[in-house]
């Protein structure tokens, strides 16, 4: 069994010559939740479309789950989510669950019990037999994560999965997602909603314009700038310049009562004793000094930054 | 692809459109039965019925037979282009269609499924409206009732029950590959050329205008429905090469009768528009 249960190799993807996906190649390892980053029109859902076989790719390959994605194998054990969820309206959500059920071939004998279950999962428990046409687009939304994992699939996309939820359905989202991923399931969640995938996502891959512009365990990922927030003696902003060779960049954040306090970017982590001793040692009085976790949308910024050419993280 | 024809089956009997034309096609039936009973006894009382006006009796009971029979043809395809025609098409525009194709189920399934699906509930319905139309003539027709055998009905409802299947396989292989509005545009034309080429060609052989008769023929080319419908009026009168044929059949009936090679080429047809809907539907992109 490989480790990967995606794998593309230059897949590319183009709608009217240019917008689309371009030479995406990355691997999901298994068992992870991969979150899938970009801003709107990145990309994102072509990607995802292209390895559902929804549309054909321009060139590339690509497999999903060890089989190619023009095989109707490599959807075996796939659940999916689509960004614009729409169902037969005049379906109750039990007859939908049983219709996917069928056509995933759940045994019968399950069938009942499986969609009892997911529709407690999904908080729709009361409301399975009503006409889907009655639900509200966070019920629609619900519906559609039960569908998406009524054949208990191995690997879950999910498409902007709380667009239309409630912050209360955020949550339970995410801890679903995160049931998933303690189930063994892998789970590709296609986002941009930073702040949504940021406590969930093992990894992350990010597109911007239609290209992959970087991807990885996201924990290292966010190594990428040392960054530290330090309260000082006030100094003016042309006076870091003078630290170039320890500070690539600086940034007031306030100033009150003759001090400031200053994000500063270093060149490496380890280099923020060598900052407290220079500091010190050019009579600049040091309050505070704490080291900075980049978040999830710092990083999406910089590495999109990074793409563009700018020469800092912009990250406003 | 079971699956799906027990779906497309269950949406289509929900839908309200189908429940409507259901109950019209019954009031239609309703009002063909007391117009044939009130006609049928109108030629008892006046005459018709003596030996001296047989040929007007016949004239008379087949074009009742026949009026009835276009009508159920023509409420037949309405229905046939109306819920084939986006069978696929909306399906995609609505985007519902995805979480079903993502499903490790094949294309051609899906279409499969809808033609079976669609194509046996209008059967069902070509069917009640044939058989309708029949036993009204049969059983309220009086001077009316024209006489058929076994095997003339099971020739003329298997021709009346394959145009609907025609036009099923056409409507989905537009609905497979473009709009539903469009579809059902191109739909409609060809429905109404294919009639248009069926009276030239009928009036050529009134005529005996050979450049009308070969219009109609590259019309019915086209799109042959209106040739099927000809021939099973012919299989149903059995009076393909009577000389009185026009008499007692009308501008309904055929002076110039399709051969069984133009069936062979319907039914050809037929299959070829699944295979365009197949392969459109297979490579398209979602």
């Amino acid at each position: 069994m490989s480790d990967y249960v995606i794998k593309t190799q230059d897949l590319t993807k183009l709608y009217a010559g240019d917008k689309g996906c371009r030479e995406i190649t990355l691997q999901v390892p298994r068992g992870v939740v991969y979150g899938f980053l970009g801003p709107n029109g990145a990309g994102k859902s072509t990607f995802v479309r292209t390895l559902l076989g929804l549309i054909r790719p321009t060139s590339g390959t690509a497999s999903v789950l060890e089989h190619p994605i023009s095989s109707v194998a490599s959807r075996q054990q796939v659940g999916y989510l689509p960004e614009l969820f729409r169902y037969p309206d005049w379906m109750t959500g039990i007859q939908l669950l049983k219709f996917h059920a069928d056509l995933c071939k759940v045994p019968h004998t399950e069938q009942k019990a499986r969609i009892h279950h997911l529709l407690e999962r999904v908080g729709l428990h009361q409301r399975g037999e009503e006409k889907i046409r009655g639900y509200s687009k966070g019920m629609q939304q619900r519906i559609g994560l039960a569908c998406a994992l009524i054949s208990d699939p191995a690997l879950v996309f999910l498409d902007e999965p709380t667009s239309a939820l409630d912050p209360i359905g955020r949550k339970e989202v995410r801890e679903l997602i995160s049931d998933l991923r303690a189930e063994g399931k892998t789970v590709f969640l296609n986002s941009h909603l930073l702040s949504e995938v940021e406590n969930v996502c093992d990894h992350v891959a990010i597109i911007n314009k239609g290209r992959l512009v970087v991807q990885g365990d996201w924990r290292e990922l966010r190594t990428v700038q040392a960054q530290v927030e330090v309260t000082i003696s006030d100094v003016e902003d042309e006076w870091w310049a003078s630290l170039s060779d320890l500070v690539t960049g600086w940034k007031r954040l306030s100033s009150w009562d003759g001090k400031s306090a200053w994000l500063l970017t270093l060149s490496e982590a380890s280099q923020i004793p060598a900052l407290v001793s220079t500091l010190t040692s050019r009579q600049i009085d040091v309050y505070q000094v704490t080291p900075k976790q980049q978040n999830l949308e710092e990083l999406f910024m910089y590495w999109i930054n990074k793409k563009e050419g700018a020469e800092h993280v912009d990250n406003r | 692809m079971w699956i799906i024809a027990k779906i497309s089956v269950k949406e289509i009997l929900y839908k309200r459109i189908f429940i409507v034309i259901f109950l019209m096609s019954f009031a239609f039936l309703c009002f063909y039965g007391i117009g044939t009973y009130y006609a049928g006894k109108e030629m008892a009382s006046s005459g018709m019925g003596n030996i001296q006006n047989v040929l007007a009796n016949n004239f008379f009971a087949t074009q009742f037979l026949g009026i009835g029979l276009y009508f159920a043809a023509f409420i037949t395809s309405l229905l046939a282009i109306f819920s084939s025609v986006g069978s696929l098409s909306r399906e995609i525009e609505s985007r519902q269609i995805e979480s079903v194709l993502c499903r490790a189920l094949p294309r051609h399934s899906f279409v499969l499924g809808k033609l079976i699906g669609l194509g046996g509930i209008l059967l069902l319905f070509a069917a009640f409206l044939f058989a309708g139309v029949l036993l009204i003539n049969q059983w309220f027709g009086g001077q009316l009732r024209v006489d058929l055998d076994f095997g003339q009905l099971m020739q003329a409802s298997g021709l009346f029950l394959l145009r609907v299947l025609i036009l099923a396989a056409v409507s989905l292989a537009f609905s497979a590959r473009i709009s539903t509005l469009n579809s059902g545009i191109i739909m409609i034309m060809l429905y109404i050329i294919s009639m248009i080429g069926g009276f030239i060609e009928q009036f050529g052989a009134v005529l005996k205008k050979q450049v009308l008769i070969d219009t109609g023929i590259v019309i019915s080319l086209i799109f042959p429905l209106d040739s099927v419908f000809r021939k099973m009026m012919i299989c149903l009168f059995d009076s393909a090469d009577n000389p009185i044929s026009f008499v007692s059949q009308g501008l309904l009936g055929s002076m110039s009768v399709p051969s069984d090679l133009m069936i062979i080429y319907a039914c050809l047809y037929g299959l070829i528009a699944l295979g365009i809907a197949i392969r459109s539907f297979t490579v398209r992109d979602i």
